[in-house]
């Protein structure tokens, strides 16, 4: 019988302080709530995951109503399931709204700047280059100059590195760089790769690679070129003097509403913009 | 220790009601089972049918776009200019599965042999572990492997100035399904009667004889079955294979050249297309390609076991 009592008392002091508890954490949510509140979900780029799940991290404590889910898997599913109607937001290396890199336009999406991404052409950090011009890239990815010798190098075969076609980073490349030059796509010195760190590592093994990737990975066994004279940095990015970058967008159908808005418009907030978007690398829009 | 007196008949009826409704718990415990072992069969056909289904589906829509003969026989993959030709892929699925069946059946059949007939039994035990742990080991392992320590060896031994290929991709699935077909030739190795290994002695026959005339054309089906599932995931692989052997749209047949095969194909491209594009029907039907040929592959395994009888 005694035991019975103990048991009962304890468990009201654990219910009567579980239910304190609770009532303390609404009263706090209660105050700290806005206005917004529904489902965000975020879906498409992966080389914008990292800002994105800042983003989410930070707002979420703004506004602990609403509901975030971040994922990445590539480019185009951004457009792609904002339109289904799978995601709220999609998230894109180049702006959806516009016929890029052979999509196609999706019409009745709006696309929001909130990054901008520098990339670099990288090579193996034995190479002995260091700077070639953006005439020199395209000619090399055009097959035109198949020799390091041809830029100052070594009498060495360049070995084109490529992503797999409707890469985000392929398409700015393709965009910024190749200029409407046409890559040529085979050859025994030429091979694809499915993710920025595959190219980290195909070039870094080789020699002789020659690649691109965000300016966030470079770092290893490789290095990144100066591109017509002018170093590869955040800086010169931002600057415009670099001439290898791209726009990371967000894009919603038709204009943002509700929580989306909101989080845009954090994402675009100065706080977020020179403060952690910078740290991960990007550059502000704003 | 309650006192009741109840009448004979009464305590009968007791009895039997009792008895029937446990009967029927009983039964009903029975009938529910067997519902759900039948459910969850249904539940795996449709599964399964689903899948082909669908894919087909999806796949099926390519021709509306592509000719028959464009897709399955023209070398040339450029969507960007409407070009649909799957055949490199194709062609080099198949040859890729058969250079790595001449690398690796030979090694697996010796190991096996090794293994089944000469090794003593300490050692024996030993190799079946270690064998049984390499097949656990993931893909993506070997992949890893293959793309850091065996391409720059490539490259130095051959002059290819990437080291991706046929070659590359042919040793790492090799080394990948050797573990299998071992095992399992192993299997069917040990099933030969002892009898007939005895009688190979009495008639004065030498190891070698016994393993040769008698053992192997004994095993012959259970060998079969051995490479043929190996086979099936040789074709299979994607992970290993994406890392090691190039992804370019072109013909590798001198074995260091970048090329690309089905599965390889499949996982660079399918999540960078657009859903209702021509390039997203065309890869759900090289994906079909593959599920046929799996099929088939498991199809005619089943039908070497019952040939096979006892092994």
């Amino acid at each position: 019988m005694k035991r019975t009592t103990l048991w009962k008392r304890m468990a009201a002091a654990v219910l009567s302080s579980a239910l304190l508890i609770g009532a303390a954490f609404t009263t706090q949510y209660r105050a700290d709530a806005a206005e917004v509140s529904g489902k965000i979900v975020v879906a498409g780029s992966t080389a914008l995951l990292p800002l994105t799940q800042q983003a989410a991290k930070e707002f979420k404590k703004h506004h602990p109503k609403v509901k975030i889910v971040v994922s990445g898997s590539s480019s185009i599913a951004g457009p792609q399931s904002v339109a289904k109607g799978v995601a709220t937001i999609g998230a894109c290396d180049w702006d959806a709204t516009r016929a890029v890199g052979g999509f196609p336009a999706y019409k009745g999406l709006k696309a929001y700047k909130i990054a901008k991404i520098p990339f670099a052409v990288i090579v193996n950090k034995n190479n002995a280059v260091n700077n070639l011009s953006v005439q020199q890239i395209q000619d090399i990815y055009e097959g035109k100059i198949t020799n390091w010798k041809q830029v100052g190098g070594k009498d060495e075969e360049i070995v084109v590195i490529n992503r797999a076609k409707g890469s985000g980073t392929r398409v700015n490349f393709e965009d910024k760089i190749m200029d409407g030059h046409a890559i040529k796509t085979s050859g025994d010195n030429y091979k694809e790769v499915q993710k920025s760190g595959d190219m980290v590592n195909a070039v870094s093994s080789n020699p002789n690679a020659i690649g691109f990737v965000d300016l966030a990975y470079v770092k290893g066994g490789i290095k990144a070129v100066s591109i017509n004279g002018v170093k590869a940095t955040t800086a010169n990015a931002a600057s415009g003097k670099y001439v290898f970058y791209g726009y990371g967008y967000l894009l919603t159908k038709g204009e943002a509403k509700g929580a989306d808005k909101a989080f845009i418009n954090y994402i675009l907030s100065q706080k977020f913009q020179h403060g952690s978007l910078k740290k991960l690398k990007f550059i502000p829009v704003k | 220790m309650e006192k009741q007196s109840p009448d004979w008949t009464d305590a009968m009826n007791l009895l039997t009601a009792h008895r029937q409704s446990r009967w029927t718990v009983k039964y009903t415990a029975d009938r529910f089972f067997r519902f759900l072992c039948l459910g969850s069969v249904i539940f795996l056909g449709a599964v399964l049918g689903a899948i082909v289904l669908f894919v087909s589906e999806t796949g099926f829509l390519v021709f509306r776009d592509v000719s028959l003969s464009e897709f399955f026989f023209s070398p040339h993959w450029d969507p960007e200019h409407g070009k649909y030709g799957a055949a490199v892929f194709i062609a080099g699925t198949l040859y890729l599965t058969l250079v790595t069946l001449l690398i690796t059946t030979p090694i697996s059949i010796c190991v096996a042999v090794f293994i089944a007939e000469i090794a003593p039994p300490w050692l024996r035990q030993w190799l079946r572990t270690l064998l049984d742990l390499l097949v656990g080991i993931p893909s993506i392992v070997y992949g890893y492997l293959g793309a850091t320590l065996l391409i720059p060896w490539i490259r130095e031994h051959t002059g290819a100035p990437v080291g991706d290929g046929f070659l590359a991709a042919a040793l790492v699935l090799s080394i990948m399904i050797l573990p299998t077909i071992t095992r399992i030739t192993d299997d069917a190795l040990c099933a030969v009667p002892n009898e007939w290994r005895e009688a190979n002695y009495a008639l004065g026959g030498t190891t070698f004889q016994m393993i040769v005339r008698v053992v192997l054309p004994a095993a012959k089906s259970g060998i079969a079955a051995a490479v043929i599932l190996g086979m099936a995931r040789a074709i299979g692989e994607t992970m290993a294979v994406v890392m090691v052997i190039g992804n370019v749209a072109q013909w590798g047949f001198d074995l260091v050249t970048p090329s690309s095969v089905l599965t390889s194909h499949i996982v660079m491209q399918i999540l960078n297309v657009d859903f209702q594009s021509t390039t997203n029907h065309a890869l759900y039907m090289m994906a079909l390609l593959l599920l046929m040929i799996s099929i088939s592959l498991i199809m005619l395994i089943r039908r070497l076991r019952l040939k096979g009888g006892a092994s």
